[in-house]
């Protein structure tokens, strides 16, 4: 039997398990960084985490603010620029992971985090960094967001970021590598896409979370077929590691 | 031996009144070339261009004193403390043409400056909006081809070589050799423009930088000229020299969510001081700076 824990703890523990031994990945602040960690510290010692600032490798003893915070950096094993890292490592073909997030995925998985549209007219919040880039050349995609019907959308109000683009085989007649797989991880389910139509498919909900809740949540309508499938638990040995070990502050869990 | 050291003012007094190209080498909150923007803003630089890979605390603070024409970007933020609202307020108002990228396709076309090449295919921006609103915008820097070799679609991004690269180090000799610590993500920036300045924490002898060659990531023939501008990228950090500092970045985060809020911030810290050493000073001098004085085996 498992300890109780948050939601953010399952999501870190999901993320950590759809990562393989010596897979490179390149993370952000935040769960994905902890969910790489995680991975790193469990069944994927080998595992090599890299940020688009030019950081390789790094064992962060404090959370930090962003990528830009030098906290991320401490005892990495290589500094590069970013050409380093996504102009090179990634655009090589070398990254099998690439977490992303944003303000709003769409059913085909493209991801906005530049603006939004309001009736006053645009919202310009942020823009890609390197996220743009790391849709276009990851082999996999693990997108984490918070679940709500405005920011799961049928399309995108700026495309971002290149998911499945239009559905079935749009994203390679645009000319861009396909991915092996996209997930979407949210506080309340875990996210899949149809391998033919490519568009949003429900794979589980966590444990205590109703089908209901994902449906009304979703600003996507989600075809049901067949017993939901629950996420799997964390393991006491994988909560033990996130609060003892990864994210002590617990800044984040 | 010609010495390159020179005072920042004579150094933004190179710079054209109006109209220049100027690449920033700042990364959200870290080595940002901070004091040269205060003292581009004192000398009234307008109409400026800007290009840079991810923008920070001074792409914000040159955009919200209403010096930039037009930028060339992919987004930015000041990390958790905050977005970039000067730049965000000023695109949603349509104040300033804003170009936008991922932040390869930028720093790829730097690259492509770096090399003197004409331009450089990739994949990124294929499918985004980024892409479309650049073809909208007829941007002359990106055409969509099909390369000559597999037959593949790509995104042809023209070589940049701004006017002036500006970028913010640890260390640099008098002649130019700059030695950047932690990662150097604007090092292709920095070898793209037709004229680099570099502000740094010190200036060292050459004697120390031929003992340590191999930390020099910028040999001295791309620099045109050197200042040193101890705590220059204050309040954001330097690795190895100080950590950011937390309650600077929330007073400007604060500020800049407002115009008028801004506006006092800008004259009373950048408007109202001669110089950066009179704004250190006027925010708490050397007791202020020692609290966030990097630890040498952190680095932060």
């Amino acid at each position: 039997m498992s300890l109780p824990y948050t939601t953010n703890e399952l999501m870190a523990v999901t993320a950590a398990r759809l990562l393989r031994d010596k897979e490179n990945v390149v993370v952000g602040l935040g769960l994905p960084q902890i969910a790489a960690l995680l991975a790193q510290n469990t069944h994927a010692p080998n595992l090599t985490i890299i940020y688009e600032i030019g950081v390789i490798n790094p064992e962060a003893e404090e959370m930090g603010v962003g990528v830009a915070d030098p906290r991320l950096w401490y005892r990495a094993e290589h500094f590069t620029s970013f050409v380093g890292t996504l102009g090179s490592i990634l655009q090589k073909g070398l990254v099998d992971v690439g977490f992303l997030g944003g303000l709003q995925v769409d059913k085909y998985g493209n991801i906005n985090s530049t603006l939004i549209k309001t009736e006053k007219g645009i919202k310009h919040i942020n823009g890609s960094g390197g996220a743009a880039d790391m849709a276009t050349w990851s082999k996999r995609l693990l997108i984490m967001m918070r679940h709500e019907k405005r920011k799961i959308v049928e399309s995108v109000d700026y495309l971002t970021s290149v998911g499945y683009l239009r559905g079935y085989e749009s994203r390679r007649e645009e000319g861009l590598p396909m991915p092996e797989d996209v997930k979407i991880i949210t506080n309340l389910c875990v996210f899949g896409f149809d391998e033919e139509t490519r568009s949003l498919k429900l794979l589980s909900i966590h444990p205590g979370v109703k089908l209901e809740d994902v449906l009304q949540n979703t600003g996507v309508p989600l075809e049901i077929s067949g017993e939901v499938k629950f996420t799997d638990e964390p393991t006491t040995e994988e909560l033990e590691l996130l609060r003892n070990k990864i994210d002590p502050q617990r800044m984040y869990i | 031996m010609e010495s390159k050291v020179k005072s920042l003012r004579e150094i933004v007094a190179e710079i054209p009144d109006e109209g220049a190209h100027i690449a920033l080498g700042g990364f959200a909150i870290t080595r940002n070339p901070v004091a040269f923007v205060f003292e581009l803003i004192r000398q009234n630089k307008r109409d400026l261009t800007v290009s840079q890979i991810v923008a920070g605390l001074e792409t914000d603070l040159l955009v919200g004193a209403g010096l930039v024409k037009k930028i060339q970007y992919s987004g930015g933020s000041l990390d958790r403390f905050g977005r970039l609202e000067r730049i965000n307020e000023a695109i949603n108002k349509g104040l300033i043409d804003a170009r936008e990228y991922s932040g390869t396709s930028m720093a790829l076309r730097f690259l492509a400056g770096s090399m003197g090449i004409p331009f450089i295919p990739a994949k990124y921006l294929l499918g985004t909006d980024m892409l479309n609103a650049l073809l909208e915008k007829k941007d002359d820097a990106i055409r969509v081809e099909r390369s000559p070799f597999d037959g593949e679609r790509y995104v042809y991004l023209r070589a940049l070589q701004p006017d002036f690269a500006v970028i913010h180090a640890q260390y640099a000799d008098e002649k130019g050799n700059v030695i950047i610590e932690g990662p150097y993500w604007d090092v292709e920036t920095a070898k793209s423009a037709k004229k680099l300045f570099v502000t740094v924490e010190k200036v060292v002898s050459t004697e120390f930088i031929k003992r340590n060659p191999e930390k020099v990531v910028i040999p001295s023939l791309y620099v045109s000229a050197v200042a040193e501008v101890p705590f220059g990228a204050f309040p954001c950090s330097v690795y190895r020299f100080y950590d950011y500092d937390k309650d600077m970045l929330k007073e400007y985060a604060e500020a800049s969510k407002d115009e008028s809020k801004f506006k006092e911030f800008l004259q009373d810290y950048v408007l109202g001081t001669k110089d950066f050493e009179e704004f250190l000073e006027k925010v708490g001098g050397i007791r202020r700076l020692n609290k966030i004085k990097a630890d040498p085996v952190y680095g932060y």
